[in-house]
């Protein structure tokens, strides 16, 4: 299978990142502008939510950011318009959807899938959709679609659900890690770094993992842990403060 | 997976399920087993029983309704007052359960969210009785239009969190809460207020309920020596209606008739009727169901009077029910609620809350068409009292707001 996610991992010189947009905030033009700018700074990896009215797992930074989306009217064809158009200027960034079961629901999940990949995305991102439940085991369904179900898990999902995971997993494998924070820095906690550990020699698979990362240095720090850094919210909580400049400054700062 | 899982049912045909993000499995799971290990243990039973009496004033009344019966000249009407249940609401029988249960889960705090804030008020009234720290999410829209709610939660030591996202209703605290707890596993229980979310609440809220229907029967039998050929509840998300049901639905020949919120009428967001147009299937707040949602799957925006009924899914138990076609879903709008919350309180004495009232205004309609020799159960799952400042503003506006005016003038 011919996948962005793997060709952007193979060649890997170090931690990779993976950024969040949501799409249609705060519009789609700064949506692409966005993109294009993540692009230019080495990013390879780049999630498009498409937004939802009650978004589970996410915090307020982007749950607002959904809402906003949608008072606009954003539905997910204009999700994949947007990423059709950027995948084709883009060719070497691997797109995936990330949204919440109901999307696909709604739409038909063969039909969901099938969209997802003329428009050229690479994975898929469904926190809800369950992969033990008979309708959420989408895995084996979404590669015949070409695209890596990434699944989201934390370092509570031990065997034998870790098991179960692993057997349907493909592409990149998403956990969640947990920060103490030590005077001025954070530092990662030893439970989180030990539990990554263990997933890589398991897993044989690249490891995303995201915890809030907000500086260069969360992004330092999991240099040699993880295959990919996760950043979501403070993307967005910068292009709300200080604009486009802003976020490019960080990733320049972050491809240190 | 243990073999004893299986008793407990995590669907309900299509319905159902555990549709959450991987973290939570843990809690869930902890919580599934918890209930099967504890569910039909007899020390938990009885302590349970002894709070149902004692604390709650179980079994709660059944009533027989003598002059709305003749006035509508139909079949006798029975009314089960779930209103005078401790804290005036049916919500105290699921809470207390699950109070029971997070103390012997080793839990020291619980969370809630809350609509009407009758499950808020009845989770806060457990929390200080079994001394665990409470904190209740309720949308902001709600916070405002029951005030009295937010307050008696507050003078029970919880603290009140309002939520601020999306709609600032039931479903985003909802949302608020499940996440909340995402972040704080470990010594916290979330005791959800309806017969729905992912598995096990359905089915767990539906026990703790069922009470409810468990009474009737045996009142009903001892007062009339057969059982009703119709049960009707209110359905917002659900528990009161199944907690009703439940314990009749292997009886043959009864009719079981839920009250949706009509709200202003059939316009989109102007109800919360999941069954009213053309009901459409969702996965939505770890749950399959129907939900009132658009072509793309967003949750629609739900108007209702009630609070309680302001929501867009109702419980996957009911959804399933309704596509055997034994359950009966009808719209109410809030003109008939706020009509039926007079006649009940004129013709006998009662004040119903106006989440129950939607149930009476159904059984006014059901009734004159069904013969005299037949029964009805109406469940008057709350009482009036905390729906003073919507039923006033409603039917007594200017002295109403005369009042309040000299209430703040003079207040200080």
């Amino acid at each position: 299978m011919e996948n962005n996610i793997d060709r952007a991992l193979a060649d890997a010189a170090g931690i990779q990142l993976m950024t969040h947009v949501v799409a249609g905030y705060p519009n789609l033009d700064v949506n692409a502008d966005l993109i294009r700018l993540m692009a230019l700074r080495g990013v390879k990896l780049i999630e498009i939510q498409i937004p939802f009215t009650d978004p589970l797992a996410d915090g307020p930074t982007i749950m607002r950011a959904n809402q906003a989306a949608l008072d606009q009217g954003v539905t997910p064809r204009h999700c994949f318009e947007l990423c059709a158009a950027l995948s084709r200027e883009l060719p070497e960034v691997a797109f995936l959807f990330m949204t919440y079961a109901n999307i696909p629901f709604a739409m038909g999940q063969g039909a969901f899938m099938a969209k997802a990949r003329q428009s050229g995305a690479s994975g898929l991102i469904l926190p809800d959709l369950s992969w033990d439940e008979s309708d959420g085991d989408y895995a084996g369904a979404a590669r015949e679609h070409g695209l890596h179900p990434v699944m989201v898990i934390s370092p509570d999902t031990q065997s034998p659900r870790l098991d179960a995971i692993l057997s349907r997993a493909s592409g990149l494998l998403y956990t969640t890690l947990k920060v103490g924070i030590t005077g001025a820095g954070a530092s990662l906690d030893q439970t989180g770094v030990d539990y990554v550990r263990n997933l890589k020699k398991k897993a044989g698979l690249p490891i995303a993992a995201g915890f809030g990362i907000s500086s260069p240095e969360h992004v330092r720090m999991l240099d040699g842990l993880a295959d990919v850094a996760v950043i979501g919210s403070h993307i967005i909580n910068l292009m709300d403060t200080s604009g486009l400049g802003a976020v490019d400054e960080f990733l320049a700062a972050c491809g240190e | 997976m243990s073999r004893i899982s299986d008793m407990l049912p995590r669907h309900f045909g299509p319905y159902g399920g555990r549709y959450v993000p991987e973290m939570l499995v843990p809690a869930l799971e902890e919580l599934e087993q918890g209930y099967l290990k504890y569910k039909d243990d007899p020390e938990f039973t009885a302590e349970l029983t002894d709070l149902y009496q004692n604390y709650c004033g179980r079994p709660t009344p059944l009533y027989y309704a003598e002059n709305l019966t003749r006035e509508l000249g139909g079949c006798k009407i029975y009314l089960k007052l779930e209103g005078l249940a401790h804290t005036g609401a049916h919500k105290i029988n699921n809470a207390l359960g699950q109070a029971l249960l997070a103390k012997r889960l080793g839990k020291t705090k619980v969370i809630a969210e809350t609509g009407a804030g009758q499950h808020g008020l009845a989770s806060a009234t457990v929390a200080a009785r079994f001394g665990l720290e409470c904190k209740v999410f309720m949308g902001e829209v709600d916070v405002r239009r029951q005030y009295p709610n937010v307050y008696a939660m507050k003078l029970l030591g919880a603290e009140v969190v309002p939520v601020t996202d999306g709609t600032r209703t039931l479903k985003d605290a909802v949302n608020a809460t499940l996440k909340y707890w995402i972040q704080n596993l470990k010594n916290t229980h979330y005791i959800l207020g309806s017969a729905l979310g992912p598995f096990p609440y359905p089915v767990m809220v539906r026990d703790f309920q069922s009470v409810i229907g468990r009474e009737a029967r045996a009142q009903i039998m001892e007062r009339e020596g057969r059982l009703p050929s119709h049960l009707v509840a209110c359905v917002g998300g659900g528990s009161n209606s199944i907690g009703l049901f439940h314990p009749f639905l292997n009886d043959p020949g009864i009719r079981f008739h839920g009250a949706e919120a009509g709200g202003r009428g059939p316009a989109i967001g102007d109800n919360a009727a999941r069954f009213g147009g053309s009901p459409k299937i969702g996965i939505v707040q770890g749950y399959k169901s129907y939900f009132l949602q658009d072509e793309s799957g967003q949750l629609q925006n739900t108007h209702s009077v009630s609070a309680g009924l302001d929501y867009a899914g109702v419980g996957p138990e009911l959804a399933w029910l309704y596509d055997q076609n034994i359950v009966e879903f009808s719209p109410i709008t809030d003109v008939k609620a706020l009509d039926a919350f007079k006649r009940m309180t004129r013709l006998e004495g009662i004040i119903p809350a106006l989440e129950s009232s939607h149930a009476v205004a159904r059984a006014i309609e059901l009734a004159p068409t069904l013969p005299k020799d037949e029964i009805m159960i109406v469940n008057i799952s709350g009482r009036g009292d905390k729906d003073i400042f919507i039923t006033a503003m409603e039917l007594d506006r200017e002295n109403w707001i005369a009042f309040l005016e000299n209430e703040v003038r003079h207040g200080k």
